[in-house]
């Protein structure tokens, strides 16, 4: 399935309502899959949470969230720790989706993720930089610093690789993205000998989202909730961006302002994401791939289907870093590439004009 | 005339492409002299030549020659190394953009030396002096799966797939050697973070050792094929009118590089950059003909690293960053600057 | 005139270079203050420093032992400049002082309690840099663990002085370490006479700890990093309150030891939530950052926690380490908290 619906970019539009129409879209599939995805999501966060040191039964977890009694040890244990560690996945996860998502219909590169762009080496180059300078910095600022570096780094990738005379294709992004992010990298660890932070940045780079606190969850959700209300709402604009500039100024667009806006939302999107579980990439590769594969070509159901997919492999991914080596944590970040690698190599292998 | 004109240009380019050699070879020895005069205990640059020629006190003697000497040598073997690979790899896929590094080459031998780590202890000589071999294993191995990745029935080798695949096996790659090392060696989790950035992590005597055959072997079989890889470059229908087997000369130059790359990175650790950096900035001084480009790709592959080393070594004392830090800081930025000029 | 350019670009990026290289060497000759000055005044000009062996004034206690690695090592007969990382506490014990100390982030941190013997030692990064290690001239190395000297560090520090690696299997035990150090050092019968002490200590104070908390289980947590760790069973504090002075461990120190491959193995506040024991000794590295995690339901929720019998350690003590002194101490705070 080509990436570009049947429209080729020489065609001239001759009739402005038919194309609303032509963008394939499945509503009742996509209906269908969004249920199917929810549910599997739900019950996912119930697995997790009965994964663990101890295993809990269902039975348990379901009186504990219907029927929550203080004293009982492992009431306190689903609540405390295992609850919040499952949503918090699920929240990184549809944050790094729907980023994905929005990168690449924004920029018709199919090769665009967090991971690649730069964006999570900015947020580990800035939050270096804090743990070295600002050590007990409070969650919220954390935050407010990881899109800070995202912004970086994403400003670094497209301001290098738009230089370029041929402009942006998804190699020369890709490769700016390798670049960047190994400079930015470099630069932290460099940072984290010199101040003596290394061990706090061996946590973040590896990855997870184990100890996340239902603090950290309440300062995260209004952001979050926004950016997606935001994409929601861009969803349509986003769909008409990624048929071509000149289709969508034909259609009424204001691309500036509609690119603006989703460059915003991504970055609060994985720069929030990025400073709760750390530096993981390909989710946002992957999963949109995976929901246009299902729901069309229509982003204003990408868009929720990549959320609730993306939760989904997060979810997953953390009940398997604690199953691979017990009782250690396998790093998230780690797991996520064994899977996302194989499909961004079959994506390589998969484009052809566009490369 | 034409014959006149022919020659002079030639002459030019000879007299330039010795200049450039011999400029870099000086500045090589004046990073030697540097970098021995670098290191937490002061040695003044008298006290340097004054061992060197033999009448130092035994004291100075330890730090210059078990000390620094092997490290700072290594460091000039591995930028040799990999400046030469790079030059094959950029001149085998015409794409300015290929280097050991990108194309998952230092990952694959960077899998095989934690393995080594995790399995043996690096105090006997034995083992030791095997790593490069093992290294280089594992180069080929990944080389080989990028190739294949790369490689379409109908449209064989595109150069956009091959640094494609190359970025993503080596994140596979990084991302298995975290996960195994967890697994198997949790002590050692530090030792493969600090690999993945790059450091001379081997600095004795030993390890030069174990690193020298295997240059001694492989470059002056690359420089002998100077001629060839000038004429592969003209595209292959030419080279094979030109009597060259295209397939065979290829393989034998690309199992070089990849040898070269891999027995460098298991010593030196997965220091990209070099292989990239080297190789371009040679063409822009000696131009392409490779008759001088690789000797160049190899001189300056030399100085960068052992520049990069030395600064490693100074910038933070008493600390040591990791010398890949400096590549990395120095390379990148250029990297993204040719990126940005590329055509392609 | 395209290659023209070409050439005065490919000039102008030489002398660029070859400036830029003289400058480097100029600023390295230009190092006046050296860091390595402020370590030892160099004896070395002219002198042969690097000393095998002292002048054979003595050479009857001097000893050609061989260490856990097979290697051959004559150590002298009175060594006056030792450094042996992370092994000061025996050395203090036995009365020596080293002339360089462990630390970590290079200084930043020591061993606390032992500061008062040690105080005015210069310290020493834990991962003996050759080039620092050799800045002190020592007289004699000697290296706790076979991993501290791997990559050919062995032969570097060989080339210094005289360097005895004891082994992990040594190192270990505090008791077998105190000795073997007193055997290099010509003490072997004030290590024994020193150990006989300790054993008359402990029995002293099994008894008191018998008649105070009886049959009770007693835990010991370090904090750290947001991070608990428990402590194996018989190493660092775990050994002196479980082996010395018999208490018992709760359930999870039992559990965890079997899979334990370090001294402080972490543990999930989730596993903790099932601590059994009635007393906790809790060392708290994190205090500065304030008690986010002690106010935790779930910590607050344990059994010990409730009733109130957690004793803080200050990250001053000497409950992270091991050694004759450090045992000691933690038998005196021990003592104190729960003997009433």
């Amino acid at each position: 399935m080509s990436f570009h619906t049947g429209v080729a970019a020489n065609e001239e539009p001759h009739d402005k309502g038919k194309y609303a129409g032509k963008v394939r879209s499945r509503p009742f599939v996509a209906s269908v899959v969004l249920l199917g995805g929810i549910a599997a999501l739900v019950l996912s966060i119930a697995a997790s949470i009965s994964v663990g040191a101890a295993d809990i039964q269902l039975a348990t977890v379901w009186e504990a969230v219907f029927n929550f009694n203080q004293d009982l040890r492992l009431h306190q244990v689903i609540w405390e720790l295992r609850f919040p560690r499952a949503l918090a996945g699920a929240m990184v996860g549809a944050c790094f989706a729907v980023a994905g998502a929005i990168m690449q219909g924004m920029t018709r590169n199919p090769l665009a993720d967090s991971g690649l762009l730069g964006l999570n080496a900015g947020s580990g180059f800035v939050l270096a930089l804090c743990f070295a300078f600002f050590p007990d910095l409070p969650f919220l600022y954390l935050i407010q610093y990881s899109f800070l570096g995202a912004a970086l780094g994403a400003g670094l990738v497209y301001g290098i690789g738009s230089l370029a005379k041929n402009g942006l294709t998804p190699v020369r992004l890709t490769l700016a993205g390798v670049a960047v992010s190994a400079l930015l990298t470099a630069l932290s660890q460099g940072i984290a000998i010199y101040y003596h932070v290394s061990q706090d940045l061996a946590f973040w780079y590896a990855g997870g989202v184990a100890g996340t606190k239902w603090i950290q969850l309440k300062i995260m959700f209004p952001w979050v909730a926004a950016a997606m209300i935001g994409a929601l709402i861009l969803s349509r604009s986003i769909t008409l961006l990624s048929l071509g500039d000149e289709v969508a100024t034909g259609l009424g667009q204001r691309i500036g302002w509609v690119r603006a806006a989703a460059m915003i939302i991504v970055l609060v999107l994985a720069g929030t994401a990025v400073s709760i579980v750390g530096a993981v990439g390909f989710v946002g590769l992957v999963i949109p791939h995976i929901a246009r594969y299902f729901v069309g070509l229509d982003y204003r159901w990408i868009i929720p289907t990549s959320a609730v997919f993306g939760s989904l492999l997060m979810v997953l991914a953390d009940i398997g870093a604690r199953i691979v080596h017990p009782p250690y944590e396998t790093p998230i970040g780690a797991l996520i590439a064994l899977i996302g690698v194989p499909f961004f190599l079959y994506l390589s292998r998969r484009e052809r004009r566009e490369l | 005339m034409e014959p006149l004109h022919f020659n002079s240009r030639e002459q030019r380019r000879k007299i330039r492409g010795i200049t450039v050699l011999s400029v870099f070879v000086l500045l090589i020895i004046i990073m030697f002299a540097i970098s021995m005069n670098t290191g937490y205990i002061r040695l003044s640059p008298l006290d340097v030549i004054r061992t060197l020629v033999g009448v130092g006190t035994e004291r100075q003697e330890v730090i210059l020659f078990d000390f620094r000497l092997p490290r700072i040598v290594i460091s000039v073997l591995v930028g040799v190394g990999l400046g030469v690979s790079g030059c094959i790899l950029q001149s085998l896929s015409r794409n300015g953009l290929a280097d050991p590094g990108i194309l998952g080459i230092n990952a694959g031998a960077g899998l095989m030396v934690v393995l080594f780590v995790a399995f043996f202890s690096t105090n006997a000589k034995a083992p030791v002096l095997f790593l490069p071999f093992l290294a280089l294993v594992g180069a080929g191995l990944s080389a080989a799966l990028v190739y294949t990745l790369a490689y379409k029935r109908n449209e064989g080798l595109s150069p956009t797939r091959l640094v494609l695949s190359g970025v993503a096996v080596t994140a596979g790659i990084s991302a298995a050697m975290i996960v195994l090392t967890l697994k198997l060696d949790p002590q050692n989790y530090q030792f493969v973070t600090v690999w993945l950035v790059g450091r001379i992590w081997g600095a004795n005597w030993t390890f030069v050792l174990a690193l020298l055959p295997w240059l001694l072997l492989l470059l002056p079989y690359v420089f002998y094929k100077a001629k060839v890889l000038d004429v592969l470059n003209l595209g292959e229908q030419i080279a094979t009118g030109l009597g060259t087997a295209v397939e065979k000369e290829r393989l034998g130059l690309l199992v070089a590089s990849v040898a070269l790359a891999g027995s460098c990175v298991a010593v030196g650790g997965g220091i990209g950059f070099v292989g990239l950096i080297g190789p371009h900035l040679a063409r822009r001084l000696v131009g392409p003909q490779h008759e001088f480009l690789l000797p160049a790709s190899a001189l300056i592959g030399g100085f960068l690293l052992i520049a990069a080393d030395t600064l490693a070594r100074w910038i933070m004392q008493p600390y040591e960053i990791p010398t890949g830090i400096v590549v990395a800081v120095i390379g990148a930025p250029y990297f993204l600057y040719l990126l940005a000029k590329s055509q392609t | 005139m395209f290659s023209l350019r070409k050439e005065k670009t490919t000039k102008i990026s030489i002398v660029f270079i070859s400036l830029l290289a003289l400058l480097l060497l100029l600023t390295a000759c230009g190092q006046t203050e050296s860091l390595s000055d402020k370590n030892t005044t160099d004896p070395s000009n002219g002198e042969n420093s690097v000393s095998d062996a002292t002048n054979n004034e003595e050479s009857a206690k001097e000893q050609v032992v061989k260490d856990a690695m097979g290697h051959e090592v004559k150590i002298p007969a009175h060594p006056q400049r030792i450094i042996a990382s992370y092994l000061e506490d025996p050395l203090v014990a036995l009365g020596v002082k080293p002339v360089a100390q462990w630390s970590v982030g290079n200084g930043q941190t020591v061993q606390d309690y032992l500061q008062t013997e040690l105080q005015g030692i210069p310290t020493i990064n834990y991962d003996l840099p050759p080039e620092e290690v050799m800045s002190f001239s020592p007289d004699l190395i000697v290296i706790g663990s076979e991993s501290l000297v791997q990559n050919g560090l062995y032969e570097k520090y060989a080339k210094i002085a005289p360097t005895y690696v004891l082994g992990d299997e040594i190192s270990n035990d505090w008791r077998k370490t105190l000795l073997k150090l007193g055997e290099l050092l010509n003490q072997s019968d004030a290590a024994e006479k020193m150990l006989q002490d300790y054993d008359q200590k402990v029995k002293e104070a099994k008894e008191k700890l018998q008649n105070a908390i009886g049959e009770k289980s007693v835990a010991v947590l370090w904090l750290t990093q947001k991070q608990f760790y428990m402590v194996d069973e018989t190493r660092s504090s775990g050994a002196v309150l479980y082996g010395d002075l018999g208490l018992n461990p709760p359930n999870l120190v039992t559990e965890l030891s079997e899979e334990a491959k370090a001294t402080w193995n972490p543990v999930s506040l989730e596993k903790l939530a099932e601590l059994n024991a009635d007393y906790i000794f809790l060392v708290n590295s994190d205090k500065a950052q304030g008690d986010i995690t002690l106010n935790d339901p779930i910590w607050q929720g344990i059994p010990a926690v409730k009733a109130g019998h957690v004793y803080e350690m200050s990250t001053s003590s000497s409950w992270l380490y091991s050694g004759l002194i450090a045992n000691e101490k933690i038998i005196e705070d021990v003592l104190k908290t729960l003997v009433k």
